[in-house]
């Protein structure tokens, strides 16, 4: 028996044990920052208590803050008590944060790197996590290209020793096509894209992964999932609450790059793709990647045809009474920024022709829905009489994400009676509430899908640079403008936005 | 999750026809609409007087994640001819909509020759399209006729090899069944107790330097305590026939067992010894000839604490939860699969040759 010869974990060789990822680093840059106390850290931790980490793991975090590796663990600690308390076990804390190492150190200095290079040498050989890291990118996205830069001159966007380095994203890509590009090349010039990891934590969640199997795991609906028989279709993706404490952030934002570039482009993506060859990343991203590329451009002097931008007003919204938009804390009193967006877009291919695609986004909305709304066209001729026909409407399949996940048909059926009167039931299939147990955090599920090597549920360059591609004539046209429509908290959005499908006979759902 | 539990009056015999009509009737809602069913498997448990609330409660618990037709039955083959059926509901509401969302089940008391034959009242019972699994929570003959005929019924048989007295005959009497024709895919809760333990021992050769030392294991020992001697058997089944050891030899000492193992590279002795006061499985240590790999409960029972050494230097350290060992939990385990499970079949074959020795 050599030395040198890999031998295979036999005990971990079964299908009912779960997958545990090799032992591994993960870097976090921005470590004093609020995504990784309140996101990153949790999920960490709970997939620590739960058997889902290797033996050999560590957490390295870095940012300016001085601090000593105990100080940061107890901040840490800190942030998962106020989520949870007294749900933390002492122990298992512990035990944990033994794993977890604090290094002072400004991304932009070349130092700060060689210190980590260090520092994760000596875990390899203390911790035995094996040359295999993941650097996460958690702080402000001016500052990606620079430590990208930094670790690629340092060697460490290789491992040495034969490990992985693996490079994660946190959104906005960018802020357009072209800044998307920009910092897409930077990233690529030292990590090949294979190694890159853009998180988009909708895709971590189980009910928009659950599109996908009602898609591809039923066979009666793909046949009619096309343009013989679907009208159109209503993305919705409302919020009920407002900006809050994020005014600032969102004044550079606004709805469109928050939500719609990448949440609700993803949501498109996976309600029109074609069904994919295999569930890997390759199979599934390049699917993905057609319907962008399908979706037809939005002229720039037509957007208004297209695109309706709105924010909201003071108003009432579940018996409070909540402030407009440009009263909120650090916005601008005659901010034009976008709270609303309506689209209307076309997925120009053999299975979409002609079939619009209504997709709306907002804060303030009466209440927190996400959903799919597949309107099928009205049966061709109805053999029974006009009155009778009456509370009957076109059949509509709405596969809904949140609050209540599950599916609902519109069906048409016979009133009880003598007569032959029809009308519409909804026939509800709460699937979500089939299974009463909670859904792992989208960013359990993340974390370790990055530590297993398996991009499938992450974001490729070139799907960020599509969804770009179809919203930069839209941004570019909003900035030139200075008007924007109004509505009242509380309500679906502007008249505008009404007008716009009204203008082709249809109107939004009340999800 | 709210739920709200719903009995039907009455019982007494029932035809089939009836129980249907009285299960919908239970999923009317007061103001008139009607909840809906939902249900991914049927699941038939055979269960006593005695042991019935506890069960009940587990199917109940286990709604949540399997919303099921349950159908319990309470069976004494010693008393007079009788059949009772009751009918109850378990209906929650979530989320903002309203809808409620029911799951059933039919509890039958069978006394007499009833008892005996209850397949004939299990099958009409069942929703069909839909996986059976058949839960024995308490003590089972493999060997006779009525379990035959009720694992004909089923895809998937769950029972607990340590329910019974005699335990270690139990292991021997489904391994024989197991190579039977036509023998049932069986889930022994036994097993499904070993998981995480299985996946702990597995973490402690992740890095791929130490897989290596899976080939020199020179000794094992499990502590455990009395009455949990099925899973140290089937711990010791396991690794046996997954680092491909053989049963060589087996001696007692007082209430300890010691077995010699031929392995790849040597001979592997392991000692079972039944001195744990309060964990079924406390802990399991690892030798080769450099290294020591153990896992072991936590002074907080419901923690585990792993540990790798070189010699006397400290390699690797962790402590994580154990999971829950409730029995809904265990039982959910079994839920998500069909089929035989390989790795179950050949931890018993393994067991049981040492059993024989
Ligand atoms: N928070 C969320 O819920 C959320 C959700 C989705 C996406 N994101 C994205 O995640 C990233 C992080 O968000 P966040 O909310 O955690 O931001 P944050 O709270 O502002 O944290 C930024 C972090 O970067 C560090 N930092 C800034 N300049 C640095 C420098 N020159 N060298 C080293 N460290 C530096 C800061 O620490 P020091 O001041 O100590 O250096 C701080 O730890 C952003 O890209 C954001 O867009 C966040």
């Amino acid at each position: 028996m050599a030395d040198t010869q890999v031998l295979q974990n036999v005990l971990r060789d079964e299908q009912r044990l779960p997958r545990v990822p090799e032992p591994g680093v993960m870097v976090i840059f921005g470590a004093s920052g609020d995504l990784t106390s309140r996101k990153l850290v949790p999920a960490l931790y709970d997939l620590a208590a739960q058997r889902r980490l290797p033996l050999e793991f560590a957490v390295v975090g870095i940012s300016r803050t001085k601090m000593s590796h105990d100080e940061f663990r107890g901040r840490l600690r800190k942030a998962l008590e106020e989520q949870r308390p007294g749900e933390v076990s002492d122990d298992v804390w512990e035990s944990f944060a033994g794993g977890i190492f604090y290094m002072p150190g400004d991304s932009k200095k070349t130092e700060t790197y060689g210190e980590l290079k260090e520092l994760l040498k000596k875990l390899d050989s203390e911790r035995g996590t094996q040359g295999n890291r993941a650097f996460y990118l958690s702080s402000s996205p001016s500052l990606f290209p620079a430590i990208v830069e930094r670790l690629g001159e340092a060697g460490m966007n290789k491992s040495d020793d034969g490990g992985w380095s693996r490079l994660v994203v946190e959104k906005p890509f960018g802020r357009d096509l072209e800044s998307a590009q920009e910092l897409n090349s930077e990233l690529q010039r030292y990590f090949d894209e294979s190694q890159i990891y853009r998180i988009d934590h909708y895709l971590g969640k189980e009910t928009v992964q659950n599109i996908l199997a009602l898609r591809f795991a039923n066979g009666i609906f793909e046949p009619i999932w096309n343009q013989h028989y679907v009208d159109h279709v209503q993305i919705t993706v409302a919020e009920d609450i407002g900006v809050g404490t994020r005014g600032a952030f969102y004044e550079e934002a606004g709805a469109l790059r928050d939500i719609v570039q990448n949440h609700v482009m993803q949501v498109l993506c996976l309600t029109a793709m074609e069904p994919p060859v295999a569930f890997d990343a390759e199979s599934v991203r390049e699917e993905k990647v057609k319907v962008l590329k399908a979706v037809r451009p939005i002229p720039e002097d037509e957007v208004d045809n297209y695109a309706v931008r709105g924010q909201y007003e003071r108003g009432w919204v579940w018996g409070e009474e909540v402030p407009g938009y440009r009263e909120e804390e650090n916005v601008d009193p005659e901010s034009v920024t976008d709270t609303y967006v309506a689209l209307k877009v076309f997925v120009d291919n053999w299975r979409w022709a002609g079939v619009p695609f209504y997709i709306r986004a907002g804060k303030r909305m009466p209440k927190k829905a996400t959903e799919v709304a597949i309107q099928f066209h009205s049966s061709p001729h109805t053999p029974f009489a006009r009155d009778d026909t009456e509370g009957l409407e076109p059949n509509v399949l709405v596969v809904r994400v949140q609050p209540e996940e599950g599916l609902s048909l519109k069906i048409g059926a016979k009133v009880p009676g003598s007569g032959f009167e029809v009308s519409s039931v909804n026939m509800d299939l709460l699937y979500g509430t089939a299974f009463l147990e909670e859904a792992p955090d989208a960013y359990q599920r993340l974390l370790l899908d990055l530590m297993l090597g398996d991009p499938t549920l992450f974001i490729r360059a070139d799907e960020a640079e599509g969804a770009w591609k179809i919203l930069d004539p839209v941004m570019d046209h909003w900035s030139e403008k200075r008007e924007i429509s109004l509505y009242p908290a509380g309500t679906w959005g502007p008249q505008e936005a009404e007008a716009l499908l009204e203008r082709d006979g249809r109107e939004w759902r009340k999800p | 999750m709210i739920g709200e539990s719903r009995q039907a009056p009455g019982g007494g015999r029932m035809s089939v026809g009836q129980i249907e009509h009285e299960l919908a009737k239970l999923r009317t809602n007061e103001d008139g609409t009607l909840a809906l069913r939902s249900s991914v498997l049927n699941l038939i448990v055979v269960t006593d007087e005695e042991s019935a609330p506890e069960i009940t409660n587990s199917v109940s618990k286990l709604a949540g994640r399997y919303p099921a037709r349950a159908v319990v039955f309470i069976a004494d083959p010693e008393g007079e001819s009788n059949v009772d059926v009751r009918l109850s509901a378990f209906c929650n509401v979530r989320g903002g909509g309203g809808a409620q969302v029911c799951a059933e089940q039919v509890t039958i008391h069978a006394e007499g020759p009833p008892a005996t034959h209850l397949e004939s009242l299990a099958g009409p019972l069942l929703i069909p399209d839909l996986p059976v699994f058949l839960w024995y929570p308490g003590e089972f003959s493999p060997r006779s006729s009525e379990f035959a005929a009720m694992a004909e019924l089923a895809d998937r048989v769950i029972v607990d090899s340590a329910a019974g007295e005699n335990r270690e005959d139990c292991l021997c009497e489904i391994a024989a069944m197991l190579e039977g024709p036509a023998a049932p895919a069986i889930g022994d809760l036994q097993w499904v107790g070993l998981s995480p333990w299985r996946s702990l021992l597995a973490d402690t050769f992740g890095a791929p330097e130490r897989a290596g030392e899976l080939e020199k294991i020179k000794r094992a020992e499990i502590l455990y305590a009395p009455g949990g001697e099925n899973r140290a058997l089937l711990l010791v089944g396991w690794l046996a026939s997954t680092l491909g050891w053989k049963a060589e030899s087996a001696t007692r000492e007082g209430n300890d067992r010691k077995l010699e193992f031929s392995g790849p590279s040597g001979s592997i002795s392991v000692e079972l010894s039944p001195d744990s006061p309060d964990a079924r499985l406390r802990r399991i240590r690892l030798y080769s000839s450099g290294y020591s790999f153990q896992v072991s409960r936590h002074r907080a029972l419901s923690d585990v604490r792993t540990t790798v050494m070189r010699g006397d230097e400290l390699l690797a350290e962790r402590t994580v939860h154990l999971g829950s060992f409730d029995l809904g939990v265990l039982v959910g385990e079994e839920l998500r699969y069909r089929g035989h499970d390989e790795a179950y079949e050949g931890a018993l074959r393994t067991a049981v040759e040492v059993l024989d020795l």
